[in-house]
């Protein structure tokens, strides 16, 4: 065979990501055609990115509850439980907002923990406990404040929702730039290392090479962007907003959490067959434990945003949110069945289909219209899903 | 080796085991042992009960009543840790294997080695599979797919592959030739006889009677949750055999054996 396609092939590329990748930049593209260039605007950008990182924050640990062969329908409502709590500690208690997310932390990994303790002790399905905490915890939210909306006014706090003052600026963004940059590529030499000493061969240099090239492009082209968007009253632009920055984080951090450690490799093995993992010794109800609690911690960063970016917690907070964070990882690439999906796959998915509202919205498509097109882009993603595992084999 | 067999301590000693599942028992009073170096065939019908005491002494359902010694000690055995600490391996019929996973993870799972930080040492990990995987069969590459991708033999190989890394010296194996063909079946076999040229103890549940002779030193016969009787392989004659598996009729004027 070809040595080229060979190395391309034993590469262990996922094809399904780059697709998807592809697929973003194509409708991009598209709407970018259709708006008049208004599509790839910074501004345009700007916004897309900051939109969908409360999605994309819960949607990255949504994939590992699916992965495990659980779901979670609560997240919307804990979200909102938990963000008026927050608020209403701050505003009306008026705690500083320190103590007071600490305290929607504790709450948001109780809940988690309630919720998950029925599943992994009791074997309850997770899809019938969330389900009552879909409604249950949306009623939590409304008796939290007695349904008054309460007003975040920290300066500091507010910042880390976005908006007026809620970006890094020009030079912090291109220096983070850099660092990601430099540890991409200090990233995989120390992989080629360390797999050369034990004898494990190598993807050829030009492959590793292009490997790191393609996101080290869409790191500095996202900054570019991010770092040419100026808010017409301000004398400065924007540079990377913070729930972005906080997004990108939490991605960075599950991804090592699923690809580093036992934890990550257990919740794989329970989603790929339950039964050998228990017969192997894995501590199945201690790690679908600790799993509930990571989502309350990301939870509580989903909400410390959302109510920042709004300047308030409303008992709506977070309304069918679960929808949303569902479709994200599904159009992502996870597999409802459990055991397979991806960290990369749920930003990818939470882009395209805020890149496909937003495009929308741009060309003035009414809300019905983009509510329809939305759904059946969901179903065009599991389509193609049961298609690609048919192709390649793997069942589903 | 009778003399050998009677001084030195049985490898596993399992005493009056019992289980029930509900209303229904399905070990009733079993009493088993295992010497090292030997191969005891367990046999009997589906549903005879011999899957699930092996599954006792693997740690994947607790024992209801009786006891386990190992090398002549109390063992505790409640979970699958429990058991690989003791030494015990398994080979399932179904090879519990995590589809989603390659073969290299598969290997370790649950025992995954780690680097000095606490993560996953996947270098180490992939290069001493590898050998383990060469041993096995040398046409063993695609070690980095998904192992639902691989052929039946390749998976027995990465579920046998866990008892020779983590050195079993006590090893069951459920079935193990069940989904093989002609080739792969007699890896299986040569790797029996290698393990037990090294002292390990093997029970293998087995439904094929040329395994059996083939194979075992002893054969113990399970009916409806009771133990028909345990026999030296070669005191007793196919039809003998199928006999006790059927009808649970002990064959005559033959004497059972617990020991080697």
């Amino acid at each position: 065979m070809n040595p080229f396609l060979n190395s391309l092939r034993q590469a262990a590329i996922d094809w399904r990501l780059v697709m998807m990748g592809a697929v973003l930049a194509a409708i991009a593209l598209v709407f970018n055609v259709l708006s008049d260039g208004l599509f790839l605007s910074p501004e345009n950008l700007y916004n897309i990115a900051q939109q969908t990182a409360v999605v994309g924050i819960v949607a990255t640990v949504v994939v590992l509850i699916i992965v495990a062969r659980h779901i979670d329908l609560s997240v919307g409502s804990v979200m909102g439980f938990v963000g008026v709590l927050i608020a209403t500690l701050m505003y009306t208690a008026g705690w500083h907002w320190v103590p007071a997310s600490l305290a929607g932390l504790a709450v948001a990994i109780g809940v988690s923990l309630y919720q998950g303790a029925l599943t992994a002790r009791l074997g309850v399905p997770s899809f019938v406990v969330t389900l009552g905490g879909l409604m249950s915890f949306r009623g939590a939210a409304f008796l939290v404040a007695d349904g008054k909306t309460q007003p975040v006014n920290d300066a500091f706090f507010q910042r880390l929702g976005g908006g007026y003052d809620g970006a890094i600026g020009v030079g912090p963004s291109w220096w983070l730039a850099a660092v990601i940059v430099l540890a991409l590529v200090a990233l995989t030499w120390a992989r080629r290392r360390a797999r050369a000493s034990y004898g494990v061969p190598n993807n050829p240099l030009w492959l590793d090479a292009l490997i790191v090239l393609v996101p080290v492009a869409i790191v500095l082209g996202f900054v570019a962007a991010m770092n040419a968007y100026q808010v017409p009253s301000k004398d400065a632009p924007q540079g990377i907003p913070i729930p972005v920055l906080i997004w990108g984080v939490v991605a960075v951090v599950l991804s090592f959490i699923v690809r580093r450690t036992r934890f990550g490799r257990y919740v794989f093995a329970m989603g790929g067959n339950p039964e050998a993992a228990a017969l192997v010794g894995i501590p199945v109800r201690k790690v679908t434990l600790m799993l509930f609690a990571l989502l309350g911690v990301l939870i509580t960063i989903a909400a410390i945003v959302s109510i920042a970016r709004l300047n308030a917690g409303t008992n709506s907070l977070g309304t069918s949110m679960e929808l949303f964070v569902i479709a994200a990882a599904v159009i992502g690439g996870t597999a409802l069945a459990g055991g397979s999906g991806s960290i990369l796959g749920s930003v990818l998915g939470a882009l395209i289909m805020q890149s496909i509202d937003s495009g929308m919205l741009l060309l003035d498509v009414s809300i019905g219209v983009r509510y329809v097109i939305i759904g059946q882009v969901l179903i065009v993603a599991v389509v193609f899903d049961v298609i690609y595992r048919r192709l390649t084999g793997d069942a589903a | 080796m009778s003399t050998v067999a009677s001084t030195t301590p049985a490898l596993v000693e399992m005493r009056q085991i019992g289980k029930a599942f509900g209303g229904v028992q399905a070990v009733d009073d079993v009493s088993i042992n295992l010497y090292p170096g030997e191969v005891v065939a367990l046999l009997g019908h589906n549903g005879a009960g011999k899957s699930t005491l092996m599954k006792m002494l693997a740690g994947a359902y607790p024992i209801d009543s009786g006891e386990v010694l190992i090398n002549g000690e109390k063992a505790h055995i409640r979970t699958p840790v429990d058991a690989q600490r003791c030494g015990i391996e398994s080979i399932y019929q179904t090879l519990a294997l995590a589809d989603n996973l390659d073969a290299v993870a598969n290997l370790f799972l649950g025992r995954e080695l780690l680097t000095r930080w606490n993560t996953l040492d996947d270098h180490r990990m992939d290069a001493d599979a590898r050998k383990v995987f060469h041993r096995l069969n040398k046409n063993f590459q695609n070690v980095r797919t998904p192992v639902r991708r691989l052929s039946g033999g390749q998976r027995q190989v990465v579920a046998i592959s866990r008892a020779i890394y983590f050195n079993a010296r006590i090893l069951i194996m459920d079935e193990p030739t069940a989904a093989l063909g002609p080739e792969e079946t007699a890896m299986v076999g040569n790797l029996v006889r290698q393990l037990k040229a090294e002292g390990v103890g093997i029970f293998l549940i087995t439904h094929d009677m040329p395994d059996v002779f083939g194979l075992s030193d002893r054969l113990a016969v399970m009916k409806n949750g009771k133990l028909v009787g345990a026999y030296r392989t070669a005191d007793v004659t196919e039809d003998e055999v199928l006999g006790m598996i059927i009808a649970g009729k002990q064959p005559e004027g033959k004497t059972q054996t617990h020991s080697l």
